[in-house]
């Protein structure tokens, strides 16, 4: 199972991200042949299996282009046809989070994945499974709909509808510009959820609203209360984030600040609502 | 909405400050009474039942014996309302387990994936607090409420005796180490272990849940205060559980009898 290319098991702390730093690629062998080998899944509830596929690697190429290749000839190391492979992507340059995957073992964005850094030498395997936190609708296509619906859960918004026109909005300073702008970066993806040690596969929407609600929404929590506007809505926020499946289920493992593709800030977030909330509760308490 | 539900965020608020308040203070005071007992071993003469005590003045290992046989006796004859304290540590312990394994239950750890140092503490924490129930557990039910009958050797602790009937429960017999007896001990180590992590972990976990490190830079200064204060509680720790398996029962009581009969007070004099 674990299968760590040096590139991926050692590295760079952040992890995920374009791969930027690694040594591999300068000694990838041109026109080698290497192996892919993606779990597969017919759909929702049906059992998965292991494929491995065998794909000549051209320059250049990442995860998404050797799935296309795939695609082009489904055909199995063993010589079986089998349906093409599915997947997930938008963007293609690590900013839509849709194709987020788990790639020798570890969750990032296949898109962004270089197989040069992946599998440099002739016959090097890479593994590609679909996110486990999520349902898979089929092969490395997952439903993300908790992800977003966890988004509802804080607001994660700024509450401008309204009837007449509500003029500018108030300044904001650079100071609060500096803080916001690292936050407002998240794509959404989940890998955070994915590598979360708290957040598990829950396929229920029903217990969505009580089950651990992630970083990426106690994240954007944090962005939407210091937004001038979208401060109207922080107790709102506060108060979902105090009760079931709120901040207070995070266990600490911090494993989602280290896999974060673009870096936020995600363990500080947690803190920054660990410390509102605690002010929030004592301020109601006195309140009444 | 259940119970827990209504009143969630408390719960876990309580859950984190038990933890501390009062657990993490009586473990800090449990351990400096205990760790005496290391200049208690450190200067007995290895003489047995033969020893004769107070003849040529007071060793540094004499006087470490009745040190904590006057901490032991102070906390259980001068110590106001100690079975008001006890209940209410009792109480805080089982409120704090409960509702640990309870939390805990939420999780599943994925250390094998993501082997960070975070995420393998966040791993150890929960092993700690499962193994650290049944320890503090056991070492309560057997040196305080004398359920001797789990005791190899059926030792039973006693507050007038406390180091030699100690040495006793942990080493399985008056005369030496037990196979029984050196199970309780690697448990005892174990447990003892665990429980120093598990609050210095959980100290360090407390500060970013109550918000009061947010930023990383403050959250690793406060690691290593969590730190150290681990490192100086597991010394403590340690030594008292060396000097407490390695002591000699029956030199210990010589030393017990004597302070009994008023021959000695204190170390130096
Ligand atoms: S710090 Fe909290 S949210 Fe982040 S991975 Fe750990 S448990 Fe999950
Ligand atoms: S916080 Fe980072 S890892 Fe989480 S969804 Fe946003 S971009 Fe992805
Ligand atoms: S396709 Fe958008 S991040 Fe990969």
């Amino acid at each position: 199972m674990l299968n760590f290319t040096p590139a991926a098991g050692a590295g760079s702390g952040a992890g995920g991200g374009s791969g930027a730093g690694g040594g591999n690629r300068a000694r990838a062998v041109p026109g080698r042949t290497i192996r892919v080998r993606v779990k597969r899944c017919e759909g929702p509830g049906k059992a998965s299996r292991w494929e491995v596929f065998a794909v000549k690697a051209e320059a250049g190429s990442n995860v998404i282009s050797v799935l296309q290749q795939i695609a082009s000839n489904p055909v199995t190391v063993e010589g079986e046809r089998t349906t093409p492979v599915v997947w997930d992507s938008g963007c293609l340059e690590e900013v839509c989070g849709a194709c987020t995957m788990v790639i020798n073992g570890r969750v990032r964005q296949s898109c962004s994945c270089l197989i040069d850094e992946y599998a440099p030498g002739e016959g090097d395997e890479i593994t590609l499974e679909p996110m486990s936190k999520f349902p898979v609708v089929r092969d490395l296509w997952v439903d993300r709909s908790r992800l977003f619906h966890n988004l509802s859960r804080v607001k994660a918004w700024v509450p401008i509808d309204g009837t007449y026109n509500l003029g500018p909005g108030p300044r904001e300073t650079p100071a609060q510009q500096e803080t916001r702008y690292a936050l407002s970066e998240c794509m959404s993806c989940g890998c955070c959820l994915e590598a979360c040690p708290q957040f598990t596969l829950e396929e229920d929407p029903k217990a969505w609203g009580t089950s651990f609600i992630g970083a990426h929404a106690i994240s954007q929590a944090r962005l939407f209360n210091e937004h001038a506007t979208g401060r109207a809505l922080k107790g709102e926020r506060l108060e979902a984030l105090m009760g079931p499946g709120g901040v207070s289920d995070c266990g600490n493992a911090q494993n989602c600040v280290k896999v974060c593709p673009k870096h936020i800030p995600l363990t500080e977030s947690i803190a920054a609502i660990g410390r509102a909330v605690t002010i929030h509760a004592v301020a109601r308490w006195f309140r009444g | 909405m259940s119970f827990m539900d209504r009143h969630y965020f408390l719960l876990r608020r309580l859950h984190s400050l038990t933890g501390i308040v009062p657990i993490g203070v009586f473990l800090i005071a449990h351990l400096v009474t205990n760790s005496s007992l290391l200049w208690g071993k450190a200067g007995l003469r290895g003489e047995g039942e033969k020893y004769s005590f107070g003849a040529d003045g007071v060793t540094l290992g004499e006087g470490g014996v009745a040190y904590f046989q006057k901490e032991v006796t102070w906390i259980n004859e001068q110590v106001p309302h100690l079975l008001l304290i006890e209940i209410t540590l009792w109480a805080a312990i089982a409120f704090h387990a409960v509702l640990g394994v309870y939390y805990a239950r939420t999780g599943r750890s994925n250390t094998d994936r993501y082997a960070y140092q975070d995420n393998r503490r966040y791993a150890w924490q929960r092993i700690s607090g499962y193994v650290g129930i049944l320890f503090i557990f056991y070492h309560v039910a057997t040196l305080r409420w004398g359920w001797s009958w789990l005791v190899p050797g059926g030792a039973v602790w006693s507050h007038d005796a406390a180091t030699s009937t100690l040495a006793m429960a942990l080493r399985g017999s008056e005369s030496g180490w037990t196979g029984a007896g050196l199970v309780v001990s690697a448990f005892y180590f174990a447990g003892v272990s665990l429980l120093v992590f598990h609050f210095a972990n959980g100290l360090w976990t407390a500060a970013v849940t109550w918000g009061l490190t947010v930023s990383a830079r403050a959250q690793r200064r406060w690691g290593g205060v969590c730190l150290g204060l681990g490192v100086g509680l597991m010394a403590m720790a340690w030594s008292a559980l060396f000097a407490a398996v390695t002591i000699d029962p029956r030199e210990a009581r010589a030393v017990e009898a004597s302070l009994e009969q008023g021959r000695v007070v204190s170390p130096g004099e």
